[in-house]
């Protein structure tokens, strides 16, 4: 933990002071006095404990939203209180900071603890603004996952890849006959809708198919769509997550270079670029294009008769909420919506489905700080899937297909993890057998 | 003065100095909070969502019931209670202090029809209060619900309302006791109980000027506490549920538009 509270690179010297015994202040400029006012309207009832998905593995009060707010603002009160001003501050010790950042990182930011807090507080928005406060502070993020956040500085993802394989995908789909077409480069020839494929569907060559079954879904209905390729970027949704301020000049530039394109519509697979783009990249700078999820485009294009659904696929499937997409996008209606327009499928709910969907563990940098605790979260997740009885694990983002094949593989399930694109092109008459992803995690 | 307790310079003393404390707390909260640079907002302040958001999740707080029934009961009952109980106290200082004795107002108040009506009112509200305070006490420290964690301000907020609820109430009583039965105490229906009990035990029955003096006193430490306690949330959360109100209605919209 000591190495945690190295100065990163990226700090400015104004926002670090050295205090009393090398203890850090957590300069909170980057709050907004709403949030700091939330820390206040905490009633401590609990209910975010009870349906929080770390907390249910590991039952340490720090970690609920209610033991991070309370331990937060004992921080800042003894550093910029008025008590403080007046009297001195009584000092905050740096085993307790140490042990503050590690609980604000185990958790998954997957919202639940919104959802169900009777006030109302925007917790996820708290602590990603307590994130980058400690982060500008030297003190965060984990060791354990500095490597995502300096590849996403380096590479542009963060997945330690080189920029130059990014659509490496697209022409080994084409090489083996996967697509019929490479889709082509937008930043070369223009087209109306933009596919942003999302670092992990360009890179993990487990979760590729979600590319190359899009890829199909869009050719088969005649549209007329273009990739980023290699000038694709990430959306900077990990460095946002993990308190890291890079993430404005990422969204800066993305959101230039989107603009530069002249897109009209920018769909994409993965539940956190859509979150990120649709609703974060808002508050850096206006967009000019409208943002949609695959699933909500295909619907369109099913629903406008351009893509046609006939061929039967009799599954009995489970979907699975991405959070991203679900409790930070409030889109739970248009997944249901398609799976029930292709023939044959069968969609039996989980226990927890919804605004109440367990989370996979995956996101907000838990599974690379904690991957035990994400462990167990997945594995909590697919005995509820298994419960329903379904064979199949359908959802809608390359991050939760990942995170969830560790539960899978961890219990040896004989559940199928699919992704919604991997059966909507199975119900399209005379096309090639969809991309199956590889079943390991 | 007020109905059975005659006010002195010591109360007034105590008062400001409650006052005096309270603010200061409000000041040191608002003072942290002002550190905070960032924006607020994200869009404009929607009076109609803020309105709905105040009378169903602050007021008669529906997000609770939805969870479970027994804590809306409890939080409603301390929440009611605690605010009922203020206004009761709040009322008769005002009418004490300003409203002339000799007035038909206070007249109609403390001698005429308003008295039933007070006497109900704070043993009513008292009651409330008390009940909510026993759903707490229970699931607290006997069931010890598994979402609660208790520490010392969950700890401090409860043990205060409850030392304020009994010793109102044994105030009452005691006065209740001391006097000769008159069919308007059955207006005060909880006091005349307890008195009851009193009466069956001579020995016990004591001046209530003094009970009502430590029931002052705890009542003052605990409204000079609040910006430093958990009470605070009482203040703080309807702003918090109006915000968040005004907030996500642009984005319900446009979640409407994404659902299709």
């Amino acid at each position: 933990m000591e190495e945690q509270h190295t100065k990163p690179e990226e700090t400015a010297p104004s926002e670090t002071h050295a205090e009393e015994a090398g203890t850090p202040t957590i300069n909170i400029d980057n709050l907004s006095m709403r949030q700091l006012m939330e820390l206040d309207a905490c009633t401590r009832c609990g209910e975010c404990s009870l349906w929080c998905p770390a907390y249910e593995q590991d039952k340490k009060e720090g970690i609920t939203p209610r033991g991070r707010a309370k331990a937060f603002k004992d921080i800042i009160k003894a550093q910029h209180g008025l008590w403080a001003k007046l009297f001195g501050r009584p000092g905050v010790s740096k085993e307790k900071i140490d042990q503050f950042v590690a609980e604000l990182y185990e958790c998954s930011t997957c919202r639940q603890c919104y959802e169900v807090c009777p006030v109302k507080i925007d917790t996820v928005e708290l602590w990603e603004s307590i994130r980058r406060a400690v982060v500008n502070a030297g003190c965060g993020p984990l060791d354990s996952q500095k490597n995502l956040i300096q590849s996403v500085k380096s590479y542009d993802n963060p997945w330690g890849q080189p920029r130059s394989s990014r659509s490496r995908w697209a022409k080994s789909a084409k090489r083996q006959k996967k697509i019929a077409e490479e889709p082509k480069d937008i930043t070369k020839q223009k087209a109306d809708i933009l596919y942003f494929v999302g670092c992990t569907g360009s890179y993990d060559v487990n979760v590729e198919p979600v590319a190359i079954n899009t890829t199909n879904i869009l050719q088969a209905a005649g549209v007329d769509f273009g990739i980023l390729g290699i000038k694709e970027k990430c959306c900077g949704s990990v460095l946002l997550r993990m308190g890291d301020r890079e993430y404005d000049r990422i969204a800066q530039e993305n959101i230039r270079q989107f603009h530069e394109l002249g897109f009209k519509t920018m769909i994409t697979s993965c539940a956190g670029c859509y979150k990120t783009i649709k609703e974060d990249y808002p508050k850096v700078g206006k967009l000019n294009f409208d943002v949609k999820h695959t699933l909500e485009y295909i619907i369109e294009l099913i629903e406008s008769g351009k893509l046609k659904l006939t061929k039967p696929v009799n599954l009995k499937v489970t979907y699975h909420d991405p959070c991203h997409l679900g409790r930070h996008s409030g889109v739970y209606e248009a997944p249901r919506k398609l799976l029930k327009m292709i023939p044959g499928l069968e969609l039996i709910e989980m226990e927890r489905h919804s605004e109440n969907a367990r989370c996979c563990g995956a996101g907000g940098g838990l599974k690379s700080g904690y991957p035990d605790i994400q462990n167990k979260i997945s594995q909590t997740r697919i005995r509820e899937a298994e419960a329903t009885g379904a064979t199949e694990l359908v959802s809608a983002c390359p991050f939760c297909y990942q995170g969830l094949q560790v539960g899978i593989q961890a219990l040896d399930s004989k559940l199928t993890m699919r992704d919604i694109t991997e059966l909507v092109l199975m119900a399209i008459e005379d096309k090639a057998e969809p991309a199956a992803a590889a079943r390991t995690a | 003065m007020y109905m059975y307790f005659e006010a002195t310079a010591l109360l007034y003393i105590l008062t400001v100095f409650t006052l005096g404390i309270f603010l200061f707390g409000v000041y040191a909260s608002i003072y942290l909070w002002r550190k905070g640079k960032a924006p607020s907002l994200h869009h404009r302040l929607l009076t109609g969502p803020i309105i709905k958001a105040l009378i169903l999740d602050a007021l008669l707080q529906a997000q609770l019931l939805r969870q479970s029934v027994v804590r809306w009961i409890m939080h409603m009952c301390l929440f009611w209670g605690f605010l009922g109980l203020l206004a009761h106290t709040t009322f008769l200082a005002v009418m004490s202090h300003f409203i002339p004795a000799d007035s038909a107002l206070s007249r109609y108040v403390f001698l005429g029809p308003g008295k039933p009506f007070l006497d109900v009112w704070g043993d009513l509200w008292g009651l409330i209060l008390l009940i909510g305070l026993i759903i707490a006490f229970v699931r607290r420290y006997v069931v010890k619900a598994e979402q609660l964690d208790s520490i010392l301000m969950d700890n401090t907020a409860l043990i205060f309302l409850f030392a304020i609820a009994l010793t109102g109430f044994l105030s009452e009583a005691q006065r209740l006791a001391a006097s000769p039965y008159d069919p308007s105490m059955r207006y005060s229906f909880i006091g005349t109980m307890f008195a009851s009990c009193l009466r069956a035990n001579p020995a016990l029955i004591a001046d209530y000027i003094p009970v009502v003096w430590v029931h002052t006193l705890i009542s003052l430490v605990f409204l000079s506490i609040i910006p430093f306690s958990k009470t605070w949330h009482a203040f703080v959360s309807p702003v918090e549920i109006a915000l968040d109100a005004s907030e996500r209605t642009p984005l319900g919209e446009r979640y409407g538009g994404a659902t299709h």
